[in-house]
């Protein structure tokens, strides 16, 4: 307890001197955030608190720490510093058994942060071994720097004690979450940092937004508008910008459906390709550069010879005049240097249906349709592939569309509005999808994993089984095929928490093991092979259909079942483009 | 080795003593009630108990029916297989603890419990020492760690004030028996005028009859709410149109379970107040220490792994009496 006071005032003394733009007041600033309810009130405390950094890095940093992480998003920077590793050190730092009492707080809270942050507060050993100093913004930016550079995991063991040893229990809580990149989890998203920046520099929200989605950082937004200079904000060729996202069509409710314009929704990865006379880059849809992923795009792109040009589209292998399934173009996804031989076999293709930039003009601010017509003239003369748009009258067209999308070999339709500008995220109902669940199967709950954040004290995930009793490559009953959390009402998870309970077998921190027991019903988007799981599948995005209390476990589905549904997929009767055409090739 | 039985999600008979322990039914010679919550009460209304005065009132006035033997702190009470001395618990009013002497040694059975007490109770109190110290462990991870009352009462004080300068109703969702009247308890000197729901106004004629002073307060009234009262209610009625209608509002969570942060999400509260009623881990570990006992049983608990990894750093044997899951035997 004395500790715990000592601790306070000692930091009061330091912030006298420098003030509020410590790590420290970024911190409590925070709490405070995660405290108040309500998007606008949360704006509004960061807004004031943003108003009171002078030092220009101190605003930056703070939008990055809150809305980004330790680094940039652009920056391509990582501390990677794995859960089990700060874990690991924190329970070593206070003195506690990792497996037996980490664990169980851990489980207790949902929290790896939120746990931490308690231990350092309450247990003797890991008060009387800190002595919070006051740091600014930017000396904790070079903690996470040293942590980055340090590449063994007892280095980095070694400087998170040595880091913590010098913060308080709330510094510590967030030090963590920030290094994990990404939202601090308080419900203040990079949508409301942006508005907190345009009250805190009196800008237009949406010019605000315009910036973020050139430069792609909280942090350099911040520094342009302190500095004023959001009109600077300009689209460099090469720089990936934000992809705008689509909403899946069932959660949106549609006024004027011949409003939009349907395109069909192909099996590929999203790509944005950047190009001019001397340059071609790809880059994927979390902003990495893919280009030597698909060296022979690139070189095709570059005899074009085009003029600085952005197009948004989708790579696809395409082979014999039809669009590849998936599952082909993953053997291509995340090699750094694929042979020519792979190359061959895989030959992909682009498929442009957004131009963003062309001739040093940004086009975002043109309606889609305006964009489509330039896109169509430079795929005329440069011989670029572009997506076939049809026009849709009413939903009996939605669905003979659809139909036709699947029989070409496409994952379904996408429904564009025609006067939507190009905007990043999900914006409303300008662009939505339009899909069918890949398959589902009837599997058996394996294990139950205590849910996290939100879900903290229940047990929300879990891990679904597939039988292989009558497979004799195994000696199990069920083995693993996939991990759910989602698709159940809180309603069913509660039951299923109770039903649970009886099946409950054994316990590893966490995680309990299940009796065969409990049937669900689930769907997933896709199969795809994994040799590094058990059942050599995993699949894409499961989640509750159903929970099948009227099914026993013998009702299984099995292994058997699963490989059936990917050779279907992977040899599945796709049409030819020759009969009908999901994209033109000018 | 202490003999004892135990029920299936409920309570612990002593067979030797042939004393039930917060049992279900007439399942022993005697039965002791520890305090008036559901979870301890036996579903046989009508059967014959020992209980503190306090706890006989509670229990009454939430509908049993039966005999209550009264047994104020501290005195002994002699019974055929065993004799039972009862301690304040600090729990909610009348909760108490039993010391019982039997033939195979001196038994502390907690119920639930809490040190520093609640201000809104009759304080807590321990013999010196045990041999078999029968404990609750609600909260058994070193997480847990409550701040002292004040600290916890000045929380209160502050969130319904701000709320009634904001001009919104501050609304404390708490149990209706110990939470409720504790938050009245903090909140008596404010000035401020409460409203508590039906169920718990009851109750806190029977607090103040056992001299817990309790402010200035009246039964929930949907007419006469207005702003500038506070409401107390159980978070039940977090979804119920008794809340639900009032248009401006603060809802605080009362609970052991705010410490958790994800609570907040959960019930869609603005503010966690983590008062707990029952002991802390750290408490407890002290506790145990303090009593020296020959073996520390845990009941009434998540997880009792953690709390016997400590006591056996301490020397201390412990073990778990699983009521939730466990059969007869």
């Amino acid at each position: 307890m004395t500790a715990e006071k000592d601790e306070t005032k000692n930091t009061d003394n330091l912030a006298d001197s420098l003030g509020k733009e410590s790590f420290h007041h970024f911190c409590m600033v925070i709490q405070q955030i995660a405290e108040t309810r309500g998007s606008l009130a949360k704006a509004r405390l960061f807004a004031s608190y943003i108003k009171t950094l002078s030092h220009n890095r101190s605003i930056q940093l703070a939008a990055q720490f809150a809305g980004e992480g330790a680094f940039s998003n652009v920056s391509g920077r990582r501390v990677s510093a794995g859960h089990r590793t700060v874990a690991v050190a924190a329970a070593s730092f206070c003195e506690i058994d990792y497996d037996l009492v980490f664990k169980a707080c851990r489980t207790a809270t949902g929290s790896a942060s939120e746990t931490i942050e308690k231990l350092m507060e309450n247990l003797p050993a890991a008060i009387s071994k800190r002595k919070p100093s006051l740091r600014s913004l930017e000396e904790a930016e070079l903690l996470f720097s040293h942590l980055e550079k340090e590449r063994t995991r007892d280095g980095k063991h070694q400087l998170l004690q040595q880091i913590w040893s010098e913060m308080t229990s709330l510094e510590i809580k967030y030090f963590i979450r920030i290094m994990g990149q990404g939202s601090l989890r308080i419900g203040f998203e990079s949508k409301s940092i942006i508005n907190a920046l345009a009250t805190a520099f009196a800008k237009e929200p949406e010019e605000v937004r315009y910036a973020h989605m050139i430069t792609g950082s909280l942090a350099s937004t911040a520094k342009l508008c302190k500095e004023d200079r959001l009109e600077e904000a300009r689209f460099q060729l090469f720089q990936p910008i934000a992809f705008m996202l689509a909403s899946p069509i069932e959660s949106r409710s549609i006024e004027d459906i011949s409003a939009y314009i349907a395109e069909e929704k192909f099996d590929g990865m999203r790509c944005q390709l950047h190009a001019n006379s001397q340059n071609v880059k790809l880059f994927s849809r979390d902003l990495n550069d893919i280009t030597n992923s698909f060296p022979d795009l690139a070189a095709n792109y570059k005899t074009k010879n085009l003029p600085d040009t952005v197009l948004d589209g989708e790579i696809c292998v395409f082979k014999s005049d039809k669009i590849q399934p998936f599952q082909l173009l993953q053997k291509r996804m995340g090699l750094k240097k694929p042979s020519s031989v792979i190359i061959a076999k895989h030959p992909v293709i682009f498929i442009a249906y957004d131009l963003l930039y062309y001739s040093g003009k940004a086009l975002f601010d043109h309606t889609l349709q305006t964009r489509r017509q330039h896109l169509h003239k430079l795929a005329e003369s440069f011989s670029i592939s572009v997506s076939k748009q049809f026009p849709v009258a009413d939903t009996s067209d939605v669905e003979r569309l659809f139909d036709r999308a699947l029989a070409f070999g496409n994952e379904g339709l996408m429904l564009k509005h025609k006067q939507s500008t190009y905007e990043y995220g999900q914006r409303r109902k300008s662009w939505l999808k339009v899909k069918k669940p890949g398959g589902s199967l009837d599997t058996v709950i394996m294990y139950a994993h205590a849910g996290s954040g939100k879900r903290g004290g229940t047990y929300s995930d879990f891990t679904l089984g597939i039988s292989v009793k009558a497979d004799e490559r195994y000696e199990e009953e069920f083995i693993p095929i996939g991990k759910a959390y989602g698709g159940y009402t809180d309603e069913e998870l509660k039951k299923l928490n109770r039903a649970m309970k009886p099946l409950i077998v054994d316990r590893f921190g966490p995680t309990y093991s299940l009796k065969p027991g409990i049937v669900v019903e689930i769907e997933f988007d896709d199969i795809q092979i994994n040799k590094r799981t058990k059942a050599g599948y995993t699949l894409r995005f499961p989640r509750f259909k159903a929970i099948r209390w009227d099914l026993s476990p013998a009702d299984a589905d099995t292994l058997k079942d699963v490989e059936q549904l990917y050779s279907q997929k992977l040899n599945r009767q796709i049409e030819s483009q020759q009969r009908h055409q999901s994209f033109i090739t000018y | 080795m202490l003999s004892y039985k135990l029920e299936k999600n409920h309570g612990i008979i002593l067979s030797k003593a042939s004393l039930g322990l917060d049992v279900s039914g007439p399942v022993a010679s005697h039965v002791f009630v520890s305090h008036a919550h559901a979870d301890h009460l036996p579903r046989d209304r009508k059967m014959s108990v020992i209980a503190t005065p306090a706890t006989a009132a509670l229990m009454r006035q939430r509908g049993f029916r039966g005999e209550v033997m009264e047994l104020p702190f501290g005195e002994t009470l002699d019974l055929e297989r065993c004799s039972i001395t009862l301690y304040p618990a600090g729990h909610i009013l009348g909760s108490a603890m039993a010391g019982i002497d039997t033939e195979e040694g001196h038994v502390l059975y907690t119920g639930d419990y809490k040190n520093p007490p609640s201000p809104a109770t009759e304080g807590f109190d321990v013999p010196e020492t045990t041999n078999y110290f029968i404990t609750e462990a609600t909260f058994p991870l070193p997480i847990y760690k409550w701040k002292p009352h004040e600290v916890l009462f000045s929380d209160i004080c502050a969130f319904a004030a701000d709320s009634i300068n904001d001009e919104a109703i501050p609304i404390f969702l708490c149990y209706n028996l110990g939470k409720a009247q504790e938050v009245m308890y903090a909140l008596k000197d404010s000035g401020l005028s409460v409203q508590i729901h039906g169920a718990g106004y009851e109750l806190c004629k029977i607090y103040e009859s056992f001299g817990i002073p309790l402010g200035t307060y009246e039964k929930y009234d949907r007419d006469t709410l207005k702003t500038g009262k506070v409401l107390i209610t159980p978070s039940s009625s977090l979804e119920q149109p008794m809340v639900r209608n009032i248009r401006r509002k603060r809802v605080a969570y009362v609970s052991g379970w705010a410490t958790h942060e994800a609570r907040r999400t959960q019930l869609t509260v603005d503010k966690l107040i983590p008062l707990s009623d029952h002991i802390d881990f750290f408490e407890l570990i002290k506790l145990c220490r303090k009593l020296t006992p020959d073996m520390v049983y845990i009941t009434h608990t998540p997880n009792p792994a953690v709390v016997e990894h400590y006591l056996a750093n301490e020397g201390i044997a412990a073990m778990p009496l699983n009521l939730e899951v466990r059969d007869d035997s």
